[in-house]
């Protein structure tokens, strides 16, 4: 009976005007809402993962998550506690939190400008600085990315918000070149209108805008031929390593030479001499 | 060629052949055409194989446009005030489905055409579209049912000057298609003006004819809005 009673006291002990018991009670519904906001963001993610672009559903877990925390946290609050209070003393202890922490602050600042201006989304393809690959998230106070080689690389949102984004795929379509040096003796018309003509058959060369092949400049060893081609952003890269070995080797299958860099020298005795390289 | 088949089925043209073997549970899938050759595993008691055209974006590349850009090889012109119904050819996909009584599942997508993308609009926010070439008919077309299907085109101007279309634009999510010998789609272009229209499908089903199954609402996959806005203009 006694054992009883000392819990009974013990659980009824008041620690700054709050009773143990209903600190436990905060404590263990906060633990069911964190439990009920884990499994509401996998229902959520499984629900909408095919229905939604991934920055969004994204955006919809955080709210789920946080949502039901925050709620499980008031619904959790002691009776004894007084809201106001709680939001005096939080912004009170935000404010020397901020002084303590700018950095931790501006990253957060910056996050919150880089959910609303979207200059990346999850998925995204890009370069911040010297780092490039593929936007896996966009935290409250960091941006995660996955380099071309795999590496998990975390940009505080500070350096991204005031760092040049190139975005490769923010635009549909997207446009890369190759040059390419035939010899002086073929027909730069017909290398053009085969060029023209492997590119029509490639599906993921655009139709429009179209392709634009041209003779870009006379060069020291060859006739230098500009290909300009669009592609879906999405896979312009496949494409661009794809078309340029097809194109040589649809050349020299016609007859076209791609030469080696070489220089005619004439010597002071009128004899005439032909060498490779750019050197003497 | 197009209809509802056993898990035990066979379908061979010219262009392609289509069959599920095998006895039981265990059944295999095959579909060869002259380019590839694709085979798939089926657990299935029992259920049934659809084939039917779908949705003509989906093809070579599946993911990279969710829009049909047709261009006409004439243009047409329309007077102000004008309603007129025209045909154009596009592009068929085909696609295999299992089904019972309580889900849709894609098995295989292809076509016998090649393709080919083009961008609409500006590069900075225009759209990948299919893209396909077709002439213009005054009334439903011959075509070969293993590479193309028919798509009626009802136009309204409801401009006040002449308005000039080379291109039209639909929009994957609104498209609604039937077959019977064939693949067939009842678009609706209504020219706002010189340069912008919208476009939509009339999903009321033609007599003799079944509909197809949506890629994209088997996806569960809507839009609230039916209608494509084309703002980029007609050429």
């Amino acid at each position: 009976m006694n054992v009883f009673a000392t819990i009974k006291d013990t659980l009824n002990y008041e620690v700054a005007g709050i009773k143990i018991i209903e600190m436990i009670e905060f404590a263990v519904i906060l633990f069911i809402a964190v439990i009920i906001a884990r499994i509401a963001r996998t229902i959520t993610r499984r629900r909408l993962k095919e229905k939604v672009s991934p920055t969004t559903l994204s955006s919809i877990e955080k709210i789920v998550y946080y949502g039901i925390i925050i709620i499980g946290f008031f619904i959790a609050l002691p009776k004894g506690v007084s809201l106001s209070g709680l939001l005096v003393a939080g912004g009170v202890a935000g404010i020397v939190i901020g002084f303590a922490s700018q950095t931790v602050v501006s990253n957060l600042i910056s996050g919150l400008f880089l959910m609303v201006e979207r200059p990346v989304e999850i998925g995204d393809s890009i370069a911040v600085g010297d780092i490039s690959g593929v936007v896996k998230d966009i935290r409250v106070l960091s941006t995660t990315i996955r380099t071309w080689d795999g590496i998990y690389v975390r940009i505080p949102n500070e350096k991204v918000f005031n760092s040049s984004i190139y975005n490769y795929v923010a635009h549909g379509a997207r446009r890369f070149e190759y040059r390419i040096g035939i010899s002086y003796s073929d027909d730069a018309n017909k290398a053009i209108e085969l060029i023209k003509g492997i590119l029509a058959q490639h599906p993921l060369v655009l139709k429009y805008p179209e392709p634009d092949v041209f003779v870009e400049e006379l060069g020291e060893s060859s006739v230098n031929i500009v290909v300009k081609i669009w592609a879906p952003s999405s896979h312009w890269y496949s494409v661009k390593t794809e078309m340029l070995w097809k194109i040589k080797v649809l050349l020299e299958e016609n007859g076209i030479k791609i030469p080696f860099p070489q220089r005619v020298i004439w010597m002071a005795g009128g004899e005439k001499k032909e060498g490779r390289g750019k050197g003497k | 060629m197009f209809g509802k088949y056993d898990l035990s089925m066979n379908v061979k043209t010219e262009e392609f052949e289509i069959e599920v073997t095998g006895r039981g549970k265990r059944r295999i899938y095959r579909r060869k055409t002259k380019e590839e050759e694709v085979e798939k595993i089926i657990y299935a008691d029992d259920g049934n194989i659809v084939v039917c055209p779908v949705e003509p974006v989906n093809m070579p590349k599946i993911g990279v446009a969710e829009h049909l850009m047709v261009e006409l090889k004439k243009p047409v012109i329309f007077e102000p005030d004008m309603k007129n119904t025209f045909y154009v050819k596009f592009p068929l996909e085909v696609g295999i489905f299992t089904v019972d009584r309580k889900d849709v599942e894609r098995i295989d997508i292809f076509t016998t055409v090649k393709g080919k993308y083009a961008l609409y609009g500006p590069p900075e926010s225009g759209i990948i579209c299919r893209w396909w070439r077709s002439d213009v008919y005054p009334e439903e077309p011959e075509v070969n049912p293993l590479k193309e299907g028919i798509l009626r085109v009802d136009v309204e101007n409801k401009y006040y000057e002449w308005v000039e279309i080379q291109k039209v634009v639909f929009r994957a999510f609104d498209m609604k298609l039937f077959y019977n010998q064939h693949a067939y789609m009842h678009g609706v272009i209504t020219l706002l003006n010189k340069t912008t229209g919208e476009t939509s499908f009339n999903t009321r089903k033609p007599k003799n004819m079944h509909g197809s199954i949506d890629i994209y609402a088997a996806k569960g996959i809507k839009k609230f809005d039916k209608k494509y806005y084309m703002e980029w203009g007609f050429k």
